[in-house]
């Protein structure tokens, strides 16, 4: 199936290969970086080069190219999710996903990937049953393993796998029992000129941290059930039930997973939390322009607005900017083109405005298109579809656990044209 | 750490790894290995440290166990002889009471790649699928499938298939699916494991303890079995239904694969699968990877081809954003252009004008030409936008504007008065030979209609001595003799020097003989340039009306979920159509003599006076089309239906049999409906056209209407004809309510 892996930092660089079945030389790279080469920006590699003799099946993810060679028909969603599995399974091992980790861990890497893999087929993907063959590094048991010696390798195999819920081991103990939920909602928008929504939708996942001993069988309420479109569940939850009584019911795997995620996606549910009041203008002589942004709150439900951060993906011949921020601090990346402004927390009382001057490359003609707006938030406690848990229960066991559910709402693909 | 040649860090390390005080202290021994394998990954030779590492390899810690063996599978096919000390090792491995240990000697003993392995782990093979850790088990059965690859010719080993047949009820999950794709790699020259009936119920039971992956891949090796009967066939597809939502895409086009092909007799049921499907089939095209969401378009696309109508509410999804790779905004463009109907046509053409002005090039005229293709529906909203588009003055833009003007002018005449408009004063921006052909092409079909065309076409033979291109001039040619016809006064002393110059001057063979030939032909007479030059002015079938007709999910089926799919190299915009246009002016030449011959045979049977209706000569799509647009409606009538009475095919089959022949008619779902009918009768010929509009004020908003036009005038004819087409609509609809 999947035959080799290549990993690729952006300045062409093969910095990891790893082989499950015969090694493929270096040189069916050359397909693509060619295909790199022609797309210019890294993002815009098409995800499927076709060589050959082979496939080339590539995602980008945190600035390095994973790219799987591939000998046999296989279907393309498998290769693209498992690349990502891979690429989530280091980030969960050594919280980010960079070049520079990967290099340091490079035989956790390689031990991962051969657990992962054997002879091109997936293995082991669940993150528990990986963590019990490989123990993650931490930085008290990298030390102890200095002084002792001892080893990030499990010494028993993971049991779960042969119990009746394949996802959960079992003799699971624990001295705290407790199961957090967060509902994680991502705002994709699209806003016009004027204000008016041109698209809007929501992402939510459900993420949970189950840590109870034994095998209890919860049951997760909503207030508001209705509202979830397309939802989709871990394989644990009983569908049949969310089917007739709206409940999520099931046997929780052990550890960190995603419960389910939804789509809201009825434009009239899509509260968008803050509004923008942009002018960009360039002018026809003179080589210069002007920008005056404005944020200020919309609906937010009376939640404070967050990390909110404004990019701008500036024209080409825009050189530099002459400009004052109320609040946050604003930078102009001369080689990308980009303007960032951070501003932080929402100033209900005085909204933060970014006003001043943009000098153009002199003798250039006036640039076609404005550029647009991106922007991230964040706004805690608060999940924007209204989705609400109203109870957990739990079956099957003795003792009372620990609950909790956290809401928070992040800005996913959300643009505002200008 | 100061910086060593490779030689030099190679002896430093074998020093180390030979050092009887470092071999004792188990911690600084292990990192040297580590720092071997460091090494290793950096692309540096170490294979001449292979002896002291197999020595390191007897050790009871596990991760020195793992780094050594990963350091002799990367070695072992350059050192045979050495590696083959290491067996033995490994060997014992085999036998330890950690089931962990006994895996992982197994796993890497059988990725060893080199010849003569294969008498060495046959054995610890067999013994492994007997092991009772389901982990050895795991390893052992995927080990049968490295041994046979190691010696390709070797005969199959009949003994070894036996087994994993067996293993397919191994308790543990993993080892199944393991064996199916062991046994598809060993029976790979005999076509793969063979799916029977209890192998498949099997699977399928079991389907719900597979992770995510294997459930993918059983789906895929399901696709070989073909249910015996009805019963078994839903009893399968029940068993799926909910692997449809299932969370991961990869789950859930593998079922909707295997949906769409076993119910490939039962269209029903395979419209309900993507109708149950296109939720998540549109998360993933809304999914946080690109990647993903790219397979996601490129699968969409393909619904699209059979059910165009019901993904149009959700055209917003399609809508791209800025920072999107441009691979998704082409996808997503062309996804845009066959949602279009009309409640969305403003907003979707709104939307893609947006793109015109993007920064890359391809994309904006990709967009533009996404604009054109819309255009052939709705020919005037486009037209503004695309006449607006030239007043920017960008050389990419006014280039893809032409030639999207010039496939339009092509597809639907109705355009030709605005784009003729538009199309002057644009040649000073055009730069390309691509924009200069099709901006040509327009001043030769159409220069009667442009005031300026003599001048432009001066301006390009002025300077023929810097046109580099050659197709360029072809089409210079052309359009002067063609231009030269419409206008003889103004052009003629310029085609004489063009045709000089070409004769004369020109260096390129196929310009030069095409500039003899014009000028031989020209010397035959007028009347015999024309015929030879002055083709048809649009394509002879009426796309507008037809639009792409939906094709069976058959067609695609056996495609969906492949690599096929997303297309190998690279996304092409979709320019086919331009390659096909530059042909049109060549190839329809020879048309027109065609379509007089058809014109002569149909007027015999128009003469008959032939009581009541009649089939009488076909009439040709550009014959239906000409007569319509000179005659005026001579009658007009709500026939009070709701709405088209069945589906479009039946409806043609009816009218058939009363003879009325049926031209063209849209799509079932579209909003408004239309047909055009034509008949002859009492020595008339009756064009008519049904159109179902439900924007069209007035109380009996949504009932069908009735345009009709004639030729010669006949009153007694139409009546007869509008209660023939009453009796066949009322039918229909008592059929339907029944």
């Amino acid at each position: 199936m999947i035959h080799s892996l290549f990993l690729i930092n952006s300045a062409a660089d093969i910095f990891l290969e790893k082989h499950w079945k015969s090694v493929i030389s270096r040189s069916v790279c050359d397909y693509f970086f060619e295909a790199q080469e022609k797309a210019g920006e890294p993002n815009n590699v098409p995800p499927v080069i076709r060589t050959p003799h082979h496939y080339l099946i590539n995602i980008y993810r945190d600035k390095i190219f994973f790219v799987s060679v591939i000998q046999t028909e296989v279907p393309p969603l498998f290769v693209i999710e498992f690349l990502h599995r891979v690429a989530e399974t280091l980030q969960d091992y050594f919280g980010e996903c960079s070049e520079s980790v990967i290099k340091d861990n490079v035989v956790i890497v390689y031990e991962l990937l051969e657990e992962m893999l054997d002879n091109g087929f997936p293995l082991a993907t669940e993150s528990n049953i990986l963590k019990e063959l490989i123990k993650p590094p931490t930085i008290l048991r990298s030390m102890v393993n200095t002084i002792t010696g001892s080893s990030n390798v499990g010494e028993t195999l993971p049991t779960g796998q042969l119990s009746t819920v394949p996802w959960r081991r079992a003799g699971v103990k624990y001295t705290n029992n407790e199961a957090y939920f967060d509902v994680i909602e991502e705002i994709d928008a699209i806003i016009d000129k004027s204000g008016a929504t041109v698209c809007a939708e929501i992402q939510g996942v459900i993420d949970a941290c189950v840590k109870l001993t034994g095998m209890p069988d919860l049951t997760l309420t909503f207030m508001n059930p209705r509202l979830l479109d397309d939802v989709s569940f871990h394989p644990c939850v009983r569908f049949k039930r969310w089917e007739s009584e709206r409940v999520l019911s099931f046997i929780p795997p052990d550890g960190n997973f995603r419960l389910m995620s939804y789509h809201v996606s009825a434009q009239n549910l899509v509260a968008i939390p803050i509004y923008v009041k942009q002018n960009i203008s360039f002018f026809e002589s003179g080589s210069s322009g002007r920008l005056d942004i404005t944020v200020g709150p919309k609906q937010t439900m009376g939640k404070p607005v967050e990390g909110l951060v404004v990019s701008i993906h500036m024209p080409k011949v825009v050189l530099s900017v002459n400009l004052t921020a109320t609040q946050g601090t604003q930078k102009y990346d001369t080689t990308t083109k980009v303007l960032v402004w951070d501003i932080g927390k929402l100033n209900q009382q005085k909204l933060p405005n970014l006003k001043g001057s943009l000098s153009l490359q002199s003798g250039s003609p006036k640039p076609e298109e404005n550029p647009s707006l991106d922007i991230d938030l964040k706004i805690q406690q608060l999940a924007i579809s209204g989705v609400k848990v109203s109870r957990l229960d739990m079956h099957g066991e003795k003792y009372k656990p620990f609950k909790g559910v956290k809401y928070i709402t992040k800005a996913g693909k959300f643009q505002v044209r200008t | 750490m100061p910086y060593l040649s490779s030689e030099e860090t190679v002896k430093e390390l074998k020093r180390a790894l030979s050092n009887p005080n470092i071999q004792s202290d188990r911690l600084r021994y292990r990192n040297y290995i580590l720092r071997v394998i460091r090494s290793m990954t950096q692309g540096l030779d170490v294979s001449p440290l292979f002896m002291d590492m197999v020595k390191a390899s007897a050790t009871v810690d596990i991760v020195q166990k793992k780094l050594v063996y990963l350091y002799m599978c990367t070695y072992a096919s350059l050192k045979p002889d050495l590696a083959l000390l290491a067996i033995n090792t490994l060997r014992k491995d085999c036998a330890d009471p950690n089931p962990m240990v006994r895996g992982l000697a197994l796993r890497n003993m059988c990725n060893f790649r080199m010849p003569g392995m294969t008498e060495y782990i046959h054995q610890p093979i067999l013994t492994g699928l007997k092991d009772k850790a389901s982990y050895v088990r795991r390893v052992a059965v995927l080990g049968c499938a490295k041994m046979q690859s190691l010696q390709p010719n070797a005969e199959i080993d009949a003994t070894i298939v036996n087994e994993l047949y067996g293993l397919l009820r191994d308790p543990d999950p993993v080892v199944m699916v393991n064996c199916l794709r062991a046994l598809e790699e060993i029976l790979k020259h005999e076509g793969g494991v063979v799916i029977n009936k209890p192998i498949a119920h099997h699977l399928l039971n079991r389907l719900k303890e597979l992770d995510s992956w294997a459930q993918g891949e059983v789906l895929t090796f399901l696709l070989r079995y073909k249910p015996r009967g009805e019963d078994e066939l839903f009893d399968i597809l029940s068993l799926l239904d909910g692997l449809l939502h299932s969370s991961h895409a990869t789950v859930m086009a593998a079922t909707l694969r295997l949906f769409l092909q076993l119910a490939a007799a039962h269209p029903a049921v395979q419209a309900d699968a993507l109708e149950q499907a296109r939720g998540p089939l549109l998360a993933t095209c809304g999914s946080q990877s690109r990647e993903l969401r790219f397979a996601g378009l490129c699968h969409v696309q393909q619904v699209l081809r059979s059910q165009p109508a019901q993904l149009g509410v959700h055209y917003k999804r399609f809508f791209c954003g800025y920072s999107e790779p441009a691979y998704i905004k082409f996808r997503k463009m062309e996804i845009l252009v066959e949602l279009v109907n009309d409640e969305n046509v403003g907003l979707v053409l709104e939307e893609l004008r947006g793109y015109c002005t993007d920064v890359s090039p391809e994309l904006a005229q990709a967009a533009i030409a996404a604009i054109g293709r819309i255009g052939r529906t709705y020919s005037e909203k486009c037209l503004d936008i695309l006449t607006g588009l030239l007043g920017l003055k960008q050389e990419h833009i006014t280039s893809a504007v032409v030639q999207t003007f010039r496939d339009l002018v092509w597809l639907c005449p109705q355009s030709t008065a605005a784009v003729c408009q538009a199309v002057e004063g644009c040649e000073e921006s055009l730069q390309d030979s691509e924009g200069k052909q099709a901006l040509l092409w327009l001043l030769g079909m159409h220069g009667g209609q442009i005031t300026n065309a003599p001048y432009v076409l001066e301006s390009h033979i002025d300077g023929l001595k810097t046109e580099m291109s050659s197709v360029v001039k072809l089409e210079l040619l052309t359009a002067a003799v063609r231009l030269f016809l419409l206008r003889p006064a103004e052009t003629q002393d310029m085609l004489g020097r063009l045709l000089h110059y070409c004769i004369e001057e020109e260096s390129d063979m196929n310009v030069h003989d095409r500039a003899l030939f014009c000028y031989r032909l020209l010397e035959c007479g007028l009347e015999e340039t024309r015929r030879v030059f002055q083709g048809p002015k649009s394509d002879p079938c009426m796309g507008v009306l037809t639009g792409c007709p939906t094709e069976p999910v058959n067609s695609w089926a056996s495609k969906f979920n492949t690599l096929g799919l997303l297309g190998g190299n690279d996304v092409v915009p979709a320019s086919s159509d331009t390659a096909a246009s530059d042909q049109r002016g060549h190839s329809s030449q020879g048309d027109a003599l065609a379509e007089a011959v058809d014109e002569q045979l149909s007027i015999p049977e128009e003469g008959q006076q032939s009581p009541g209706l009649s089939l009488g000569a076909l009439l040709s799509h550009e014959a239906f089309e000409r007569h319509w647009l000179e005659l005026c409606v001579t009658h007009r009538e709500a026939l009070g239906f709701q709405g088209p009475p069945s589906a479009s095919e039946t409806l043609q089959a009816a009218l058939q049999l009363v003879k009325i022949q049926t031209l063209a008619f849209s799509r079932e779902s579209t909003k408004p409906w239309k047909a055009y009918l034509y008949t002859h009768g009492s020595g008339t010929l009756i064009l008519a056209e049904l159109l179902q509009d439900e924007s069209e004020a007035g109380n009996n908003s949504t009932s069908l209407v009735v345009s009709l036009k004639q030729l010669p005038e006949n009153k007694m004819a139409i009546q007869e004809f509008v209660s023939v087409l009453r009796t066949v609509l009322h039918t229909l609809t008592k059929d339907r309510s029944c």
